[in-house]
């Protein structure tokens, strides 16, 4: 057998290699971006696909259906306004009492809707895909969730797409804070099981803490990398330790991310 | 040099990885991501020349990382080297028997992923290990060997539809029968 033609080719493979895993993180996106167009017709195709497939349901749905479903929606909207109202007065009885004990003002949310095209092939990373890029406003670090509560952070951005690295990934830990008790801990990475993602550990609680089984738990706002006040989930149980510094939790998360399709991204 | 084998080749690595980054239900019913590459670089290197295995690992490892965390190419090396050594051994394997593909599709399937996270640790990244990853590894060795039933035929017929077969090959031209003296 002629072997000239595998040392040529492991010679190769292994220069490459060599210059791919010593590139800057910069370079590195950029590859990532350049093999990564390789799918825009697949995505493109995709996206085709699901316009039809939205047309012709249009085209099918009764018109029972449609008037129900409208009248229900109308009905919800008018509920959401009443409660809007109730909140802005809230907003601004808060506004003037963080004027009187001269606290920073909080800004109010510019989100943005992204679409959630794939999800990381890898198991050992938990991030997915969006269709937000730089061209939409998006960048590194910026908080990414759902109606139901925080879904992680952005973590790598390209043009027209950015990774969001999911909660229970090591490129997103978060200082949270257990709500009744106001005790403030570390989410961290491990704590999942095979079949259930949306089960992290939680750490640094006080050795005598307080904290509950069913304890809502929320971001506290520390670090500036999320606001304050967003749902993460609900404490499962507290691990007691008499004689250590600090005690540790397990944390139901409020979102299943392999069900998402949509996401919202808090642009600055 | 099989030109539209190895295009064929690169096309299906292109659509499956695009499938295992879009489809969801594969880990909601095993809890694992399957990886496709290791399968079809088995069933590749049983046909394809040196070549065609050095595209598929480099192309394939750069497509699947630009859609994940990983660096770019992290899996370059252990996707090329099982090709490689399937590729030197292919004639003492049975690639006829469906389970002797099976063992080594399976074998690939846990080695690649095996090799890949001991990468990423030796450059300082800490993917999520467990005790679950056992179980992740088994699936995809698995899940890798299953694969194999569908891609060998593939890439058989792909061999046969798109590449010149030689007119008649009663015996293989290319094995050279070395008499010593008695």
């Amino acid at each position: 057998m002629n072997l000239r033609p595998y040392v040529y080719a492991t010679g190769f493979v292994l220069g490459l290699a060599a210059v791919l895993l010593a590139l800057s993180p910069r370079s590195a996106g950029q590859v990532k971006l350049a093999a990564g167009s390789f799918f825009v017709p697949l995505y493109s195709a995709e996206a085709g696909l699901q316009r039809v497939r939205n047309y012709a349901a249009n085209k099918t749905a009764s018109r029972d259906e449609l008037l129900d479903q409208n009248q229900r929606l109308a009905l919800t909207n008018e509920v959401l306004r009443i409660q809007i109202q109730q909140l802005r007065a809230t907003a601004e009885e808060n506004k003037t009492l963080r004027i009187q004990v001269a606290f920073a003002a909080t800004n109010q949310w510019k989100l943005r809707l992204g679409q959630v095209t794939g999800r990381d092939p890898a198991n050992w990373w938990r991030t997915l895909q969006i269709n937000l890029g730089s061209r939409h406003g998006v960048r590194e670090g910026l908080p990414v969730l759902t109606p139901d509560g925080l879904v992680g952070r952005v973590h790598e951005v390209h043009p027209n797409r950015s990774r969001v690295a999911l909660i229970g990934d090591p490129a997103c830990r978060l200082s949270i804070n257990v709500q009744p008790s106001r005790e403030n801990g570390i989410l961290t990475a491990d704590g999942a099981t095979v079949f259930d993602h949306t089960i992290v550990n939680l750490k640094f609680l006080p050795a005598h803490t307080e904290a509950r089984g069913g304890d809502p738990v929320v971001t506290s706002g520390l670090g500036r990398l999320f606001p304050r006040g967003i749902p993460v989930g609900k404490l499962l149980s507290v691990e007691p330790a008499p004689g250590a510094l600090n005690s540790r939790a397990r944390v139901k998360l409020a979102v299943d991310s392999s069900r998402l399709n949509e996401v919202w991204v808090i642009l600055p | 040099m099989k030109t539209f084998y190895a295009l064929g080749l690169l096309v299906i690595a292109l659509l499956t990885l695009y499938l295992t980054n879009t489809l969801e239900w594969p880990q909601r019913i095993t809890g694992t991501r399957i990886d496709p590459l290791p399968a079809l670089i088995v069933c590749a290197a049983m046909r394809a020349p040196v070549l065609a295995l050095t595209l598929l690992a480099v192309l394939g490892s750069l497509w699947q990382t630009s859609l994940s965390a990983d660096p770019p190419g992290i899996s370059m090396i252990p996707l090329f080297a099982v090709g490689v050594a399937v590729s030197l051994n292919r004639r003492a394997i049975h690639t006829r028997l469906w389970g002797a593909r099976f063992a080594v599709a399976a074998a690939a399937g846990a080695l690649v992923p095996l090799a890949t996270v001991g990468f990423l640790m030796l450059l300082g990244r800490q993917p999520l290990l467990g005790w679950f990853s056992f179980w992740q590894l088994a699936v995809m060795s698995l899940a890798s060997g299953l694969l194999t039933l569908i891609f060998f035929p593939l890439l058989e017929w792909l061999d046969q539809a798109v590449e010149d077969q030689p007119f008649a090959a009663p015996y293989d031209t290319t094995t050279r029968i070395n008499r010593k003296p008695y």
